[in-house]
């Protein structure tokens, strides 16, 4: 690995956090423009480490909660950016979202449920609060008792 | 001056590249407007093809395109003649392969050609299948194109030979090919099944024929001629390790069979504790409890708040249903959903009683590798030592030698295990946490063994270098535990399962968290000298042990808290030996 000499040892845990933050400001990119098509996931992303590092308020809550809402579709499902179809992916990651910003109720709940069928799904509807399934955890996006059995927890970087 | 040629400054060269961002960027929004206006009034025409095809030319992911260009094709179907469509479609097949140069690993693309293959008149499967071939040649590892050779595979009638061929020459050509591998692994139990042992041959080999029941899925003659082909592949590439998880796969798993584990009964505390052999959620599992005959009303607690799934259940029985000593009682635990049971008597003059299938019987650690005949088991470890000599720092051989060893004689092959784990950390610095975890189980697992043999409830594994616990289900009925002199950070939720539990000695650890010391009702003696316990809160959960009386903390940080003792005397009232 030729980075090691030059590589630092610690997590520069302030720049990562300052490039997340300023990532979604970039309105007029072309590689974010282009990038669209998964908008929904990328905002997940940047959400859940913004979370793990204990930075989550750096992000515009209202903002991204209005552009969820906007995203729902009336079969419920929901889609990755305004004007794109729904999909299942793009649905479980504003499940997740919301979630993280315990504001599952801003959406339809109940028209959600109508297209999950799949292990995806079923997460989603773990986390839309159905007993029948599973807790499961929004930031690993897996069984809480799976995480148990490894003892995989989220550690707080710091 | 004249004559010399003008370079451009850097950043000259910036602006021009950002104006050419900028100049892509406003195409793309406006394609990407037009597009979208277009599909909300509803237009399925020529235009809505042009604008989709200059978009999904340089940005085929944008998979709402491909839905919209669906809807337009589904349409024009129905404006055409039949050899028009075949057209359209055949001309889309070929728009479809550009976009797939862009992006071959395309969900959009390859999700639309398997699309457009459906609604052709006449599909060309040759063509599809050569496809496939080039995707692969490019990229072994191109999921999608497996996928999508499968959906050609099964629409065109391609025999499984002809593909177990195929998976031949791409082996043969080059054993590092995971993928090629994983599709032979698909195809053999197609091809040469195992007959299932006790009913009729298969007459048609099902591919959902489920592995539990069958120690290998495909027939002996067969797996020794794939054991060789392995052979050949990790002889010639040690390195590689496609060709050490076909291996493993072909060597088997053998599934553990559900059932109640374990059923442990207390007078004294009239309780019940359950043990399953996997984490259950109790309430979900119609589980009865039947005493002497009698239905019984009981709820069911895990042994710990944050164990909602767990191998391990307690419930109380009604009050004095079972104090007096002089009466001999029946239970039975109905497991419904899994249509098994197991009883346990409680005899007259004993305090307590438990029923076990022991370890041994059950083979219970041999499940990593199958109830393959240990003759052929000890024919692959002779191979795999043979290999060892050749290519003695190898992490693959030395690791399958060990699960080898594991499934023919744990106890026998302990002292080389732990060699060999040695080696391994040495080899391979960066999983030593892994292998060290792994051989921290495989000693429990030992241990568990020697313990069944000396038929004793003392379960001792000090100066081990464990670094982890597990098994903890297994430990329900021990009485004393000493994990002295090891690496352990904490005695994690799971350790709440050892209901019997009367002397915990953990000395010279480094464990900083005692989650795992919840409501151990027989706990009367606990020693954690030279540990990390740093704050009062640590040993908060140490209350609820209510029979805990000796407790030794010595060597630890939590002595230089502020009062100290008066804050423990009255955090642990009950305690009455405590050594700070």
């Amino acid at each position: 690995m030729t980075a090691t000499l030059f590589s630092p040892n610690t997590l520069l845990l302030d720049k990562h956090a300052d490039y997340i933050a300023a990532y979604g400001s970039k309105k007029d990119d072309y590689e974010y423009t282009l990038s669209e098509y998964l908008r929904m996931s990328g905002i997940y992303w940047g959400l859940t480490v913004m979370d793990l590092m204990g930075q989550l308020s750096r992000m515009n809550r209202e903002e991204i909660i209005e552009f969820i809402k906007s995203c729902q579709h009336d079969c419920g499902g929901i889609s990755a950016s305004t004007g794109h179809d729904p999909h299942l992916l793009y649905t479980l990651s504003a499940v997740q979202i919301l979630s993280l910003y315990d504001s599952i109720n801003v959406i339809d709940v109940d028209k959600v449920v109508d297209p999950f069928h799949t292990l995806f799904g079923v997460a989603g509807l773990s986390l839309l609060g159905d007993e029948q399934i599973k807790p499961v955890n929004p930031v690993f996006c897996m069984p809480e008792d799976v995480l148990q059995r490894i003892g995989l927890q989220p550690d707080l970087l710091n | 001056m004249h004559g010399r040629v003008k370079i451009k400054s850097t950043a000259q060269q910036e602006e021009e590249k950002r104006k050419e961002k900028e100049k892509k960027l406003k195409a793309f929004v406006s394609a990407r407007d037009a597009v979208l206006k277009k599909r909300s009034a509803g237009e399925h025409d020529e235009e809505a093809l042009q604008l989709t095809r200059q978009l999904l030319s340089s940005n085929p992911d944008f998979a709402t395109l491909w839905n919209y260009r669906r809807e337009v094709l589904l349409h024009l179907e129905t404006l055409r003649e039949k050899d028009e469509v075949q057209k359209l479609y055949e001309s889309e097949l070929h728009f479809i392969e550009a976009c797939l140069k862009v992006n071959p690993k395309s969900y959009g693309c390859w999700h639309h050609r398997t699309w457009v293959n459906t609604r052709l008149p006449q599909p060309d499967w040759t063509r599809e299948l050569g496809l496939c071939d080039r995707c692969l040649s490019l990229d072994e590892r191109n999921f999608h194109c497996w996928d999508y050779r499968r959906v050609v595979v099964k629409a065109s009638g391609v025999s499984v030979e002809q593909e177990l061929q195929f998976t031949d020459r791409l082996i043969g050509s080059n054993f590092s090919n995971y993928s090629s591998w994983h599709y032979r692994s698909t195809l053999l139990p197609q091809l040469h099944p195992q007959p299932a042992p006790d009913s009729a041959p298969i007459t048609s080999p099902s591919p959902t024929t489920s592995p539990q029941f069958h120690s290998h899925r495909v027939c002996e003659e067969q797996l020794l001629k794939e054991y060789e082909l392995s052979h050949n592949a990790f002889f010639t590439d040690p390195n590689d390790q496609s060709a050490w998880f076909y291996y493993r796969w072909l060597l088997g798993r053998a599934e553990r069979e559900e059932m109640i584990s374990c059923v442990y009964v207390s007078r004294e505390g009239e309780r019940v504790s359950v043990a399953f052999s996997k984490p259950v959620h109790a309430q979900s599992e119609g589980l009865m409890l039947v005493l002497d005959g009698q239905p019984q009303q009981v709820e069911w607690r895990s042994t710990h708040p944050r164990l909602r799934h767990s191998p391990v259940w307690l419930c109380d029985l009604p009050p004095g249903s079972i104090s007096d000593m002089s009466n001999e009682h029946n239970l039975t635990i109905h497991w419904t959903e899994k249509h098994t049971h197991r009883d346990c008597a409680l005899y007259t003059g004993c305090a307590e009683s438990w029923c076990r299938d022991s370890a041994t019987n059950l083979e219970l650690f041999r499940s990593e590798l199958s109830v393959e005949k240990s003759s052929v088991l000890q024919a692959e470890l002779q191979s795999c030592n043979q290999l060892l000599e050749l290519e003695p720092q190898n992490k693959w051989c030395l690791l399958t030698i060990i699960l080898l060893m594991r499934a023919l004689d744990p106890l026998g092959h302990e002292k080389e295990t732990l060699a060999h784990f040695q080696t391994l950390k040495e080899v391979d610095p960066m999983r030593s946490t892994y292998y060290s975890d792994l051989c921290s189980k495989f000693l429990i697992e030992n241990t568990i063994l020697k313990m069944e043999y000396a038929e004793v409830r003392v379960f001792s594994l000090s100066n081990k270098n464990l670094t982890t616990l597990c098994h903890l289900d297994q430990l329900l009925f021990v009485t004393h535990i000493n994990l002295s002199s090891n690496q352990l950070l904490r005695l994690p939720p799971h350790f709440a399962m050892l209901q019997c539990l009367e002397v915990l000695e953990a000395d010279d650890n480094a464990i900083e968290n005692l989650e795992g010391l919840y409501h151990l009702p027989k706990l009367e003696e606990v020693s954690l000298r030279n540990n990390q316990i740093c704050k009062l809160s640590d040993l908060e959960s140490l209350a609820s042990c209510t029979k805990l009386t000796r407790l030794d903390l010595r060597g630890n940080p939590v002595h230089r808290t502020a009062h100290i003792e008066s804050e423990l005397s009255q955090l642990l009232p009950r305690v009455t030996a405590l050594s700070l």
